[in-house]
């Protein structure tokens, strides 16, 4: 049992840091990323960044070989994953093809899907969006009313799609749509430009982000056969075998951590850090971080091994929540003056990340209803 | 990083297993559970210390680690041992095999009730400046009945520790420590297995028609502190394997907070029947409720935790964003 970094894990942390210091601006928190991943002046900038980060290959470090990686695993993985997203994801949605979109194509793609697709992940050209979530399919997901029927060489699909972060911005879709059967085996997965005859976007102002939420409407989009990925009706079992690892995809921990650092230092300033009934809070929001860090840990040290998927990525992602909430409930409850517009950019992005984590990516019961099925084994309810 | 044990440590953590598992095999619930607060496991014990396992952290290339592995192991069984103090505490703060059992108090709980020392060979005091090692020989102690799932003694009259060996003054904060670790141990063993054992009711009960455990509201409670148990479980293991105070700190503040929902929820979960003797339970949780409060409980650790990893209330007073 090992806990520590080796030395080639270290010098890629090292590596990935001295580039983050030199390219992100100085006013990076209260200018770029204080709206999350999914924000304007963020997203803006990311195809520069994202560019630079590929002349130093370190993008898909971690793909195979064959694929333009160095099969540099799932530690050097988590690794991208703390340092980026705990400066509020400056890849922006890069991270989606890099993280399941790009190794979903290698696993069930073409050949000439592997070359159209892959590559420009790797050179850091494309941002991703994913469309799965409907008005009346979020948890249920099944549910999702989007077609694609089949039309001569292609499909024409309608439908909407809801909740769907980064769509106003970004170039390529990971679609989920329906051809044929109703349920899970009529599900299929497309690729599609965002900007596709067809199809319009409306962005829905949120409470955590006046730019991530959108709306994605369909009406007769055609796209060819090869916008396909899989077989029709396999799309379910894509998104859940890809997927199960994109819970804990996010290292939400790592920036939960670097916060919980940030709120002491502001705490600190203002003197309410000699409380000490605060200074235990703090260290309370600290250990739930630091277990959700070390059941992360575990799932990644299951996937460096290549072992199946198991239920610890609920049990890591359901940590991770308690984790998020918190230290998200110390800014509001301490420092809510910082959490305004004018506020600390680092803070206000942390929070309004947070407070969403118990509902995207799963909601926080159903990571219960999970655990409680396939850890506990426990028989299914009314 | 790799969170499996390597070759070594598989080995004998499979030797451990091998020996304690025939002692978890005992009457679960109804009257053929011997209707007590607590089980001394003497045959465990002894087959432990015929093995040498409670000095298996001096023994050359083992460790802290593997005296871990020992006292959660031992922690998962209803029956009770003293594993935690001879094997992890006693052998590292001493590097010798203390005569075991061994016990371990601060000075002002000593005549109040303390884990293990009615039957210890051992006391070791935490004495504020010190650490005294004592033999119990003619000491005045005698046993304590308690509802907790330890044995406990008391010592009757004030004691004279003035001719005692001490460790002195650098040896206070490692006792500390590695009590910390302790707790964090025990109490992942003790949580696994009262999960364990409860998941296990909510199978078989049935309630309505339909067994206790296809009800959500207790699916999402007992899932809500399986992943506390894991928790607990991984931070142990890590401050095990660093040796680092903070994480010993992060576990035991885990760990005693943890307990709370847990406790609450396996005998909410187990209900009348998790209330009587006939039924193990609470072999675990009295523990866990006696865990809670160590070392001045989850409060204490939070303020021990704050200061070392953010020292001096006010030593760092510029914001680095704005
Ligand atoms: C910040 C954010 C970003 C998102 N980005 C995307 C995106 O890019 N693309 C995309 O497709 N989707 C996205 N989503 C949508 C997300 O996947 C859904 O919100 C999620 O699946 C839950 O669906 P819902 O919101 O419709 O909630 P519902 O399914 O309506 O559920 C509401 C609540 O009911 C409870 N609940 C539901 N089912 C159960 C059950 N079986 N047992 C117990 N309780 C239950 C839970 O508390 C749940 O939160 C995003 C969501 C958020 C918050």
């Amino acid at each position: 049992m090992d806990f520590g970094w080796t030395t080639s894990d270290d010098a890629y942390r090292a590596e990935l840091v001295s580039f983050l210091t030199q390219e992100l601006p100085n006013n990076w928190w209260d200018s770029f990323a204080y709206d999350g991943p999914s924000g304007p002046e963020l997203m803006n900038n990311a195809g520069s960044f994202n560019r630079k980060l590929a002349q130093k290959d370190l993008i898909v470090r971690h793909w195979p070989q064959a694929y333009g990686g160095q099969d540099a695993g799932a530690w050097k993985q988590i690794i991208v994953s703390e340092e980026m997203w705990s400066r509020g994801e400056p890849r922006s949605s890069l991270y989606l093809g890099a993280n399941w979109a790009g190794p979903a194509i290698m696993k069930f793609g073409t050949e000439a899907q592997k070359h159209r697709f892959l590559r420009p992940i790797a050179d850091g050209e494309v941002l991703w969006c994913q469309g799965f979530s409907e008005p009346e399919a979020g948890t249920d997901l099944a549910n999702m009313k989007t077609r694609a029927e089949p039309d001569g060489d292609g499909y024409v699909i309608n439908g909407s799609k809801v909740w769907t972060s980064y769509a106003a911005r970004a170039d390529t879709m990971f679609l989920l749509a329906r051809v044929g059967a109703t349920g899970k085996g009529g599900v299929s997965c497309f690729i599609l430009p965002v900007d596709a005859a067809g199809i319009t976007v409306r962005p829905i102002p949120a409470i955590h982000s006046p730019h991530d939420f959108n709306e994605v409407f369909f009406t007769d989009v055609r796209v060819p056969a090869d916008a396909r990925l899989g077989e029709e009706g396999q799309g379910w079992d894509i998104v859940t075998t890809i997927l199960h690892y994109e819970r804990i995809g996010a290292a939400r921990y790592e920036f939960s951590r670097r916060t919980l650092d940030h709120i002491v230092t502001h705490l600190k300033a203002r003197g309410l850090f000699d409380d000490p009934a605060i200074r235990g809070e703090c260290s309370k929001a600290l250990a739930e971080v630091e277990a959700a860090r070390l059941l992360t840990y575990v799932v990644i040290d299951g996937r460096a091994k290549n072992l199946p998927p198991s239920a610890d990525t609920y049990v890591a992602r359901y940590s991770m929540i308690q984790a998020d909430h918190a230290v998200a409930n110390l800014s509001s409850t301490y420092l809510p003056d910082l959490l305004t517009h004018d506020g600390d950019g680092m803070l206000r992005a942390h929070f309004t990340a947070a407070i969403t984590a118990g509902i995207a990516a799963g909601a926080a019961e159903v990571q219960l209803n999970m655990i409680s099925g396939r850890y506990l084994g426990l028989p299914h309810g009314a | 990083m790799d969170l499996a044990f390597n070759d070594e440590q598989r080995v004998l953590h499979d030797a451990i297993v091998q020996i304690v598992t025939p002692h978890m095999d005992i009457p679960r619930s109804g009257p053929t559970v011997k209707p007590v607060e607590f089980m001394y496991a003497d045959r465990l014990d002894h087959e432990l210390a015929e093995g040498e396992f409670f000095s298996i952290a001096l023994i050359d290339g083992c460790g802290l680690l593997e005296a871990a592995m020992l006292v959660y192991e031992t922690a998962r069984a209803p029956l009770v041992i003293e594993a935690a103090g001879s094997a992890l505490i006693g052998a590292l703060l001493t590097g010798e095999a203390l005569p075991r059992p061994v016990a371990v108090a601060r000075m002002e709980d000593l005549p109040r009730a303390v884990r293990f020392l009615d039957r210890a060979r051992t006391l070791i005091v935490d004495m504020g400046d010190d650490v005294a090692i004592v033999s119990t020989d003619g000491l005045p102690i005698a046993p304590v009945h308690t509802m907790f799932a330890y044995p406990m003694g008391r010592v009757l009259e004030k004691v004279d520790l003035s001719g005692s060996r001490r460790l002195g003054p650098s040896a206070v904060p490692r006792l500390r420590h590695l009590c910390r670790l302790a707790i964090a141990l025990e109490t992942a063993g003790a949580m696994q297995s009262a999960i364990d054992f409860t998941t296990q009711y909510v199978k078989d009960r049935r309630v309505f028609g339909r067994p206790v455990g296809s009800f959500q509201a207790v699916q999402h409670r007992l899932a809500a502190d399986l992943q506390k148990a894991r928790g607990c479980y991984w931070l142990a293991m890590r401050a095990a394997w660093s040796d680092v105070p903070a994480d010993a700190e992060i576990a035991t503040l885990y760990a005693q907070r943890a307990i709370k929902a847990v406790n609450y929820d396996t005998h909410q979960f187990n209900g009348a029947l998790g209330m009587t003797l006939e039924h193990a339970l609470h072999f675990w949780t009295f523990r866990l409720r006696i865990l809670q409060g160590e070392l001045g409980g989850a409060r204490a650790q939070a303020t021990t935790l704050a200061e070392t990893m953010w020292g001096d209330p006010s030593s760092v007073p510029v914001p680095v964003s704005r």
